[in-house]
């Protein structure tokens, strides 16, 4: 186990290489190849009125002038090493500079991080528990009225947009009837209890989309499972129902389930974007969006290398749980 | 069975809907509720709204966005220019008043207006004794001298304009700025002097008759040098103002509070009323006006205007429309049509454009009358010197006039019609449709046109700003719009009509136009000689030669429809903003 951990996390560090690499080909030697200069390149780092000598300035400051690979190189050598930029001092992980906002990246990053971590994970402990719960109940009483309804409800959780049901969450919630009002984020270690309440609606908004999801993923599963001979084993053996059901339906239905979720949650640690964008709230997919409307590149390949490592992870976390889940499953 | 509860399904849905809509439409009516006293409509446009002098409360702004910096030498945003007066005090400003005088120039950090000598090309300044930074330390010339010297650093600073760099004599010209060696550089810029610690003077290259509309800009607010951080000083600029940073988490909240050695006597145009000032960035658009209107917070910052969703909520509603108004932005939206793209070249072609424009459809793209007044001149009426004309029918024939459109195509040897490119930012929903109402109103007399659109973060720097890559895409059309730094005909012409203002990235005279009468009326304006009087006039007579040339589609003299919060004291329209005032405003 702890080999293929190592050698997983070895494997990380390539992927991560050929994601900066193809990114910067994105943004630096696309441009290029269509006809861009330097000098056309340039422009976009100098503000809205620049001479032609602050144009030139820049070009030289970033080095649009040298070889893609020696710029590349430099970008690399910045993560790992650290770099000076404007006379400020960008330490290692140094994932380039904003010459649009005038600082590092990533403390602009990191800054964000507790957000999209707050969203996501409290989203993510009410999707599992909702829409698992939601999913074995609906598989149980398959036919019934609350199999029908709980699943009518989760197709239109699924075609809802976050952006539609965060609107209105707000429309209703915190204007209409201000049970939540002016939401805002507020930092847990500032106050918990504002944390929380603050963080109620969008968590319910993002989980509402992916509980429906995983309630008829595990409605599937379940409904699968329970035909299979050893249920009907198990029961015949006289194990109580919540031991047949939770024991040995539901842990050989999650495997798809858990695959999913460490995809998704992966996602979401990149930023969650549309809750982020509809509820104001300054985590990553805010950043992400703010990079891209500015066209701010060292930010875009920034937030991008650290969407990727997210991703990654909890697909190593996710490969680990199999064994957990399968004891067929061994590394 | 299955028909019944089918049955109860649906009606029980219906039953919620209509709850809904109830709700709605009481909440509405709630909020409808007519009052007979109290502000009217526009009324911030001429009048100061709830004058008060009481002191206390949190005035909350949002942003859809972010500042391009809170550093005052380094910000080029209108917005940020009216909210920093909170924090930063330049040698000049705009008298604090509704109507006609809030583009009126007033001395801030100055004791007067610069005395003129050596023909136009010296500007002296006395500063005001003991006037103060947010520490305590008294502000001296040099530290106004430093101020302009380290926007000379581009690389730095790279936002702010770029006006004393082009004005200023002795060694501006080759001066790199004080965070490049500093030990040679700060202090080395030999363009202003000075000879005492209240006087700073000013040696100019050529002479500008509008220099004291130069030194208004945020570029002249004081800087400490031991006190300057290059590139962090935005997170903590050293205050002047009546309001001085408490903390800013950047791009995410501004929190300010006021500043203890700041003197009212010193700064008759700014005031410390509210206990603190909060700012939140990147807020949804949308939700900042259903903040606006439920209270929560009492600005939009962007002074721009309420989206299309709240502007009908508001002005459906007599209530809320009391606590509205309509001014003139200050911006005008039109089409630069380029000189150099054929046969756009020939200025018949480009006439035939003016004509065949359908005025209305494009006003309609922009919001119709609540959105801007139909744009008849390349000059808006917020510029000193401007008059009413109408060389093209924009107003006596808005919907175009195809007929005279069809003789200008034969003048130009063009009667079946040419083709040509219109380019617009495509993240921009009001130029998508322009661009379309355009395309269609030119294609009922034979001028084809394909539509281009751009990224607006690199409109201007990579495409319509680049005379190169508008002539090999042949964008003979490009939409635009400009505001003018200072609110008279030079401040207005100069980027977008003068032939020494095109540059190969970031051109803002994207027609191209090199007209020697334009030219040699915009260098008669600054010269020595020139009286306010004489750059009205001429103002004007640049004006009439533009339209002439026809190298502008005028659309819309643009308004913003802002909602004024009940809960703001001391609200009215500043002129030159084209927004509410930030720096007087208080909380009830």
């Amino acid at each position: 186990m702890v080999t293929f951990i190592i050698r997983r996390l070895i494997g990380t560090v390539f992927i991560l290489l050929l994601v900066a690499a193809i990114t910067f080909a994105i943004f630096f030697l696309l441009p290029r190849l269509a006809g861009e200069t330097a000098y056309g390149l340039a422009t976009q780092y100098v503000g809205r009125n620049p001479t032609p000598a602050a144009v030139h300035q820049m070009e030289q400051t970033l080095g649009f002038n040298e070889p893609l690979y020696v710029q590349f190189g430099r970008y690399i050598k910045a993560i790992v090493a650290g770099e000076h930029y404007q006379g400020q001092w960008c330490g290692p992980p140094c994932l380039g500079y904003s010459f649009k906002n005038q600082q590092p990246v990533w403390p602009q990053m990191i800054s964000d991080v507790p957000v999209t971590l707050s969203i996501a994970i409290g989203a993510a402990v009410l999707w599992l528990i909702g829409g698992v719960t939601i999913g074995v109940i609906s598989a149980l009483k398959r036919g019934t009225i609350f199999d029908r309804l709980s699943m009518s409800v989760a197709l239109a959780g699924v075609s809802l947009p976050v952006f539609f049901t965060g609107l209105i969450a707000l429309e209703l919630f915190s204007y209409k009837w201000p049970i939540f009002p002016n939401v805002q984020y507020v930092a847990i270690t500032q106050n918990p209890y504002l944390w929380a309440k603050n963080l109620v609606l969008p968590w319910i908004v993002l989980a509402f989309l992916y509980a429906a999801l995983y309630a008829r993923l595990t409605r599937a599963g379940m409904l699968e499972t329970l035909n299979e001979d050893y249920i009907r084993t198990a029961r015949a053996k006289g194990l109580r129902e919540r031991t047949v059901i939770i024991k040995h339906a539901l842990r050989a239905a999650l495997t798809p389930i858990v695959t999913i979720f460490g995809l998704d949650l992966g996602l979401l640690l990149g930023g969650a974007i549309l809750t982020e964008v509809t509820f104001s709230m300054h985590g990553l997919g805010l950043f992400t969006v703010e990079a891209i409307n500015n066209q701010d590149f060292p930010e875009i390949m920034g937030v991008t290398l650290l969407a990727a490592f997210f991703i990654i992870i909890a697909n190593l976390i996710v490969d680990i749980l199999y064994s957990v889940l399968d004891p067929r499953v061994r590394y | 069975m299955m028909r019944r509860m089918r049955i109860g399904v649906t009606a029980t849905c219906a039953a919620a809907v209509l709850v809904l809509a109830a709700c709605s439409s009481s909440s509405s009516s709630s909020s409808s509720t007519t009052t007979t006293s109290g502000p009217s409509f526009n009324e911030g446009v001429t009048s100061v709204i709830n004058p008060s002098t009481a002191k206390g409360g949190t005035i909350t702004y949002d942003d859809s966005s972010v500042f391009d910096s809170t550093d005052p030498g380094n910000t080029y945003y209108a917005h940020v220019w009216n909210f920093s007066r909170l924090y930063a005090t330049p040698l000049m400003t705009y008298t604090s008043t509704p109507g006609a005088g809030g583009n009126d120039l007033v001395p801030a950090l100055a004791t007067a207006p610069g005395v003129v000598s050596d023909n136009g090309l010296t500007w002296t300044y006395t500063i005001k004794p003991n006037v103060k930074f947010e520490d305590g330390t008294t502000v001296t010339s040099a530290d106004v001298k430093y101020a302009v010297e380290r926007t000379f650093d581009r690389t730095v600073l790279p936002n702010g304009p770029s006006y004393f760099q082009v004005l200023l004599g002795g060694n501006a010209a080759t001066y790199p700025g004080p965070y490049k060696d500093r030990s040679k550089n700060i202090m080395g810029l030999t363009a202003i002097t000075t000879p005492n610690p209240t006087t700073v003077v000013f040696h100019l290259a050529k002479p500008f008759a509008d220099f004291d509309y130069v030194v208004a800009i945020p570029q002249t607010a004081p800087v400490p040098p031991d006190k300057d951080t290059g590139a962090n000083y935005q997170l903590h600029p050293i205050s002047t103002g009546p309001y001085e940073f408490q903390s800013y988490a950047l791009n995410k909240q501004l929190t300010l509070v006021p500043n203890p050695n700041w003197n009212p006597a010193d700064d008759p145009e700014a005031s410390q009323l509210a206990s603190k000032i909060v700012v939140n960035f990147n807020v949804n658009a949308d939700d900042i006006d259903n903040r606006l209107l439920a209270g929560d917070i009492q600005m939009d910052i962007a002074g721009t205007g309420v989206q299309a969703a709240a502007r009908a909520r508001i002005l459906s509603s007599p209530s809320l429309t009391k606590q509205a108004d309509d001014p003139l932005s200050g911006f005008m939206w039109f089409f630069y049509i380029n000189t150099k793209v054929a046969p756009l070249n020939n200025v018949a072609c480009r006439r035939a454009i003016e004509y065949a424009a359908n005025k209305i459809t494009l006003q309609d793209a922009y919001g119709g009358s609540v959105g801007g007044d139909l744009a008849s001149t390349a000059m808006p009426p917020t510029v000193i010197g401007y008059q009413s004309f109408d060389m093209y029918e924009a107003l006596s024939k808005p919907n175009g006039d195809p007929t005279m459109a069809k003789q200008e195509l034969t003048a130009c040897g063009q009667p079946n019609g040419f083709t040509t490119g219109i380019a617009y930012r495509s993240d921009r929903p009001k130029e998508v449709a322009a661009a379309t109402a355009l395309q269609a109103a030119l294609a009922t007399v034979g001028i084809k046109t394909t539509l281009h659109g751009y990224p607006s973060g690199t409109y201007y720097s990579n495409f319509a700003g680049s005379p190169a890559y508008v002539h090999s895409h042949d964008l003979g059309i490009d939409i635009g719009g400009w505001a003018p730094d200072w609110p008279d005909g030079f401040g207005w012409f100069d980027e977008i009509a003068n032939g020494n203002a095109i540059v190969p990235a970031g051109n803002t005279n994207i027609e191209e136009l090199n007209d020697p009468v334009v030219n040699n009326y915009l260098a008669e304006m600054e010269s020595a000689s020139s009286t306010s009087a004489l750059r009205a006039m001429l103002a004007n007579e640049i004006d009439h030669q533009v339209m002439s040339d026809a190298v502008m589609l005028p659309i819309v003299y643009a308004k913003s429809l802002l909602y004024r919060s009940p809960a703001l004291t001391n609200i009215y329209v500043q002129k030159y903003y084209g927004m509410y005032n930030y720096a007087v405003l208080g909380t009830s």
